[in-house]
């Protein structure tokens, strides 16, 4: 009955753990999966491209304004 | 099946016994309330006036206690408990009031539990009783572990699992820091074995919980398996919270080399919007396959982080993040403070819950940094042991003491956003170990 304590404190010490790993070890193959899943499948839009694209324009126009200006300037 | 039916005879048989009593004690009290109101006022002389006064104060309770003052569970108490206890309770009360205010210790929770405190150990009020307002705040929601769930929803609300999605593999640390949980365990039966103290199997775990730093955790265990130690399990819980930086630095330079502190781990990728809504789904399938009896605690928390990353629901998550968490934190806060009770707190279980609690913390700490160090054993990318102590929940604290004591040796080493992934995989890991003690006991 004594020693049976200690016992049943590793029994729950080796279930506990053992859950606990099993459980996250799961869980990071199927976060890899389901990254791959998205990443393949449901891909971002890449918003990162079309800014630069709109902003070289912009600067296009920026530009030819300065120089419109400049150049009026330097008539007047 | 027969079992099944027996038991449920027996709830039924417990119920009506109780409804019973219930009746009798109204009857009780409507007879006396007749009586009193039969009674009316009667004119008395000033000088018994004042000497009935006198002995209605609390000084008088104090030094010469009514013998047959019940406590908050309707038990006697001894003469120590009514008397000098609740004088050492309320300074008790005052260094927590200290510890959270000059010190910084978890104030959000540490005050409101320390102002329960005191409150629950004033004389003839009866605050934490039945009847008394801090009883009906433990009745209403600690006593069928609402309140921690309800900060459940809050703290999933706060969380980003971007880190952990970015590098799932540290989702091991948050593993291995519950060894802290199992080992206090093994560590409480054996001080009971050795005759030190009296806990049974349920009152170990649910002091081992300490180990897994997650307040509401502690508290949802605690007051499911062993409700007569939840004062001490929450103070011990929240304080050694509070004490992170303190207690985790030296055990992390102790388990480490400067090499390996200095580590620099590669920057983490980019998640997407997709994933992050689709990962708390994921976590509590995995839940409801395995261990059902964690989805209380991971149901909840993962109610609260879905609501955010929908994005759709902003009201919600901001209710949850803010107006809700407060709420429930400030009755949580009473609630657990109610059991500060001199008759329940100053019993000699209380030194021993302290005790376990800072080895268990240690314990989890410790194996958290060695996990780190024997996944550097496998190819792949390095980890910074460091990281290894956030897991031990504790968020954010954890994480940001990993970043602290890296950039003590390196400048420019930032490692709060790869800590953050294992001590957010370290509150998953508690819960999972809570539903595994939970289920150990049905």
């Amino acid at each position: 009955m004594e020693t049976n304590l200690i016992l049943e404190g590793f029994k729950f010490m080796v279930l506990g753990m053992g859950t606990v790993f099993m459980f996250l070890i799961v869980l990071i193959f199927m976060m890899n999966m389901m990254s791959k899943i998205v990443h393949k499948y449901f891909p971002e839009p890449q918003v990162d491209i079309n800014p630069p694209v709109a902003n070289k324009q912009d600067n296009k126009k920026v530009i030819a304004a300065i120089t419109a200006a400049i150049a009026h300037h330097r008539q007047s | 099946m027969k079992a099944i039916l027996l038991k449920l005879l027996a709830l039924f048989m417990l119920f009506s016994i109780n409804s019973a009593f219930a009746n009798e004690h109204n009857a009780v009290a409507m007879e006396k309330a007749s009586t009193h109101k039969e009674e009316n006022y009667q004119s008395k002389p000033f000088s018994e006036m004042i000497e009935g006064f006198l002995e209605s104060t609390g000084i008088v309770a104090l030094v010469n206690p009514d013998p047959d003052e019940l406590n908050a569970k309707g038990e006697k108490m001894s003469d120590f408990h009514k008397g000098l206890g609740r004088v050492i309770m309320i300074f008790v009360t005052f260094l927590l009031f200290w510890l959270a205010i000059a010190k910084g210790f978890e104030p959000l929770l540490l005050l409101p539990i320390a102002f329960g405190g005191l409150l629950a150990n004033i004389p003839v009020a009866g605050i934490a009783g039945e009847h008394g307002f801090l009883g009906v705040i433990y009745n209403m929601g600690l006593s069928n572990e609402m309140f921690p769930i309800i900060i459940f929803m809050g703290v999933g609300a706060m969380t980003d699992f971007g880190p952990l999605l970015s590098n799932p593999k540290t989702a091991l640390l948050g593993g291995a820091a519950q060894f802290g949980i199992f080992g206090t365990l093994v560590g409480a039966v054996a001080l009971s074995q050795a005759g030190f103290v009296d806990f049974t199997l349920q009152q170990a775990s649910a002091i081992s919980i300490i180990g897994g730093a997650d307040g509401p955790t502690s508290i949802f265990i605690a007051t499911k398996l062993a409700p007569e130690l939840l004062g001490a399990i929450a103070v011990a819980s929240y304080s050694y919270m509070a004490m992170v930086p303190i207690i985790q630095p030296p055990i992390m330079k102790a388990l480490t080399t400067e090499e390996e502190r200095k580590i620099k781990m590669t920057t983490l990728r980019h998640v997407s919007r997709l994933e992050k809504l689709v990962f708390p789904i994921l976590v509590l399938l995995l839940a409801i396959l395995v261990l059902p009896e964690s989805t209380p605690l991971i149901g909840a928390f993962m109610f609260g982080n879905f609501l955010k990353e929908s994005g759709v629901v902003e009201r919600l998550n901001d209710t949850l993040q803010n107006a809700l968490i407060n709420i429930v934190t400030i009755f949580l806060g009473l609630g657990v403070g109610s059991k500060l009770a001199a008759d329940q707190f100053l019993v000699p279980d209380t030194m021993f819950i302290m005790v376990l609690g800072i080895v268990a913390f240690s314990v989890g700490t410790a194996a958290g940094v060695l996990m780190a160090k024997l996944m550097n054993l496998f190819p792949g990318h390095k980890i910074n042991p460091l990281i290894g102590s956030a897991g031990v929940s504790a968020v954010p604290m954890a994480a940001r003491v990993s970043n602290k004591v890296g950039m003590e040796y390196d400048r420019s080493n930032m490692l709060l956003m790869h800590a953050m992934g294992p001590n957010v995989a370290g509150v998953i890991g508690s819960a999972v170990a809570a539903g595994v003690l939970i289920s150990l006991f049905q």
